[in-house]
């Protein structure tokens, strides 16, 4: 077995970011955690992700602006950016929430709360699109 | 109050044509009149002067008769350019002018009426009794006093003539053939001309100032009421319009609220839901029979408050009108497949036949693709929920203004009494047991009146004759390069 992915999950819940730790972690990925925007972008910096799961609304720096700020970044651009929503309409899969939501580059929306096959197989597919190879 | 005068403008606009106010288009009606009766004036001295002349051959210097027709029609061409002018004035101007104007040319009548007079035998011409006509002409627009000056100046102007002529100041004009040469000498005929004149001009003044004086009277009356009448529904709209920016108020607040509220109910759902997950996926070690069957009914109970709960987001979210920021070019096949995609296990599950009726090349319509999506996934699920067994059809057609969906199902349909109720919030038909929020059809309405479209439902479907059909529409994309 190769490397493992490593996953960058932004969210202020922390009863949230715990349970979807636990999902994570039984597959062969290193989770890494921050509680905001401001915070995200540090970690981002400093571990390099293979993947950002970022929530959208957060105290100090919200998800939105973060991943603006991500996209702009080149060292951060290419990683895959799966914005986590609580605003999307049910029964539509991955909805576009607000008008912002369609200027802004993310490879994917995932409304919360997410299954755990569902999630494991949306990072999947992210990770494998962006070319990494465990 | 800048409104309540545009409205008084709009109103008399309306009412009146082109003209403003009752009382101008009185005075510009009287105007027209007043040169209308002058040229037939001068054309009754022409021909009387021709008639007397040729006719009873009776003999006066003529040429006086047609210079006085000159003049008048002098003053009558530079009437009509006054009146003309006039058009442009604001209304309490236009008024104070086409009384003076009024005046000047009743004066100037005056004048050449005296100097034809005195050409056409003076007080042997019965014609000096035209004087009255005058007088009640100008009743209608002037004020009486002016309307009494007027009549005193006109017997003492004809008093002057006649006083002059008989001084033998100024010469005497006989009417031959007509009047006796002597007539204008004699002091009691004369004295009776006068007098007769005299009452008659001013019975003729009060007669006709009284009259359009109360007609003016009543003018007023109506327009103080109309005024009042129209001040008092301003008002009321005022009123109106500020309880609904009140109401309107209230409502955007109680959405605020509810947005808040909900969302805020959202987050511990999710977390609650998430670690059910894990719990239930075995990622948090063994669970025992009984764990899990407690964990998988209280993860479905979780899932039925997080669906209430994203049915009472999407309430705020519609009618503050958020979905308008959504819209965009969208391919409503593609729209339908994507729900018929989500639904597919359903039907299966059901043993229901899903039907499409698409036509190839549907031209896109304005709209929120997810919103759109909810409605159909709700109309399609609710027609397999409902329908034990039998087929659901989707169909699209297009028309020259509108797209139409329908979805059609051969289940079990809708009670008639329940049919007008099917889109309130919170309803659930009486014959089926509770099942769902209420809220997905309320939903799915509020999503299609936000496209400014409409929904309705008929049950028995009419092709079928059982099942329902609820049907919706949605506006076709208007050009907005036609100007």
């Amino acid at each position: 077995m190769g490397k493992r992915a490593k996953i960058l999950l932004v969210d202020d819940d922390a009863d949230f970011v715990e349970a979807t730790k636990v999902i994570l972690e039984s597959k062969p990925y290193e989770v890494v955690v921050a509680s905001n925007g401001d915070e995200g972008l540090r970690k981002a910096r400093e571990e390099k992700p293979d993947l950002i799961l970022l929530d959208i609304i957060m105290p100090v720096k919200d998800g939105f602006t973060a991943a603006e700020q991500l996209k702009k970044d080149p060292q951060l651009s290419k990683i895959p950016t799966l914005m986590l929503t609580g605003f999307a309409t049910k029964g539509t899969g991955t909805s576009i929430p607000v008008s912002r939501g369609f200027t802004l580059e993310a490879e994917d929306y995932i409304d919360k709360p997410v299954s755990p096959e569902e999630l494991l197989a949306r990072v999947e597919k992210h990770l494998k699109k962006a070319g990494f190879k465990g | 109050m800048m409104s309540a005068n545009n409205r008084d403008n709009k109103f008399f606009a309306e009412e009146g044509g082109p003209e403003h106010h009752p009382e101008e288009a009185a005075i510009r009606m009287w105007l027209r009149v007043f040169i209308t009766i002058r040229w037939i004036t001068i054309l009754g001295i022409i021909s009387a002067t021709l008639v007397a002349t040729r006719i009873f051959n009776i003999e006066f210097p003529i040429i006086s008769a047609y210079g006085v027709c000159a003049f008048v029609a002098l003053c009558n061409l530079a009437l009509i350019f006054q009146s003309r002018s006039l058009k442009r004035m604001r209304t309490g101007l236009l008024i104070h002018r086409a009384r003076t104007y009024g005046t000047i040319h009743l004066l100037l009548d005056l004048l050449a009426f005296i100097v034809l007079l005195h050409f056409t035998g003076g007080i042997e011409n019965p014609f000096v009794f035209y004087f009255v006509l005058h007088i009640i002409g100008a009743s209608v627009i002037l004020h009486y006093r002016v309307v009494y000056m007027l009549a005193l100046s006109k017997i003492v102007a004809v008093m002057l003539l006649v006083g002059l002529e008989y001084a033998g100041a100024i010469p005497h004009v006989n009417l031959v053939g007509f009047a006796d040469p002597a007539l204008y000498k004699q002091g009691s005929y004369i004295l009776a001309v006068l007098i007769v004149l005299a009452t008659a001009l001013f019975a003729a003044a009060y007669m006709a100032t009284s009259i359009s004086g109360e007609l003016k009277k009543r003018q007023r009356e109506v327009m103080q009421l109309s005024q009042r009448l129209l001040d008092r529904r301003t008002r009321e709209l005022e009123q109106a319009s500020k309880e609904i920016t009140k109401l309107e108020e209230a409502r955007n607040r109680f959405l605020r609220f509810l947005g808040v509220t909900v969302h805020d109910l959202k987050a511990p759902l999710t977390a609650i839901q998430s670690y059910f997950w894990v719990m239930l996926g075995g990622f948090a070690g063994a669970l025992t029979e009984k764990q899990r069957g407690m964990l998988e009914r209280s993860s479905q109970r979780i899932k039925e408050l997080l669906t209430l709960v994203s049915d009472l987001l999407d309430i705020p979210r519609i009618e503050t009108g958020q979905i308008i920021q959504e819209m965009k070019d969208v391919s409503l096949s593609r729209v339908i497949k994507a729900s018929i995609g989500d639904l597919r296990d359903l039907a299966k599950q059901k043993k229901v036949r899903l039907k499409a009726e698409v036509p190839l090349g549907l031209p896109k319509i304005r709209g929120a693709g997810p919103r759109l999506q909810q409605v159909i996934t709700n109309l399609i699920g609710n027609a397999i929920n409902y329908t034990p067994e039998g087929t659901v059809t989707i169909r699209v057609s297009e028309g020259d203004k509108e797209m139409q969906v329908e979805v059609m199902d051969t289940g079990i349909g809708i009670p008639s009494e329940d049919l007008p109720l099917v889109f309130d919030d919170f309803f659930r038909a009486s014959n089926v047991e509770m099942k769902g929020t209420g809220l997905g059809l309320s939903i799915a309405k509020r999503i299609v009146e936000a496209h400014e479209g409409r929904i309705w439902v008929e049950s028995p479907c009419p092709e079928t004759g059982k099942g329902s059909k609820f049907i919706f529409t949605l506006p076709k994309k208007v050009e907005t390069k036609r100007r």
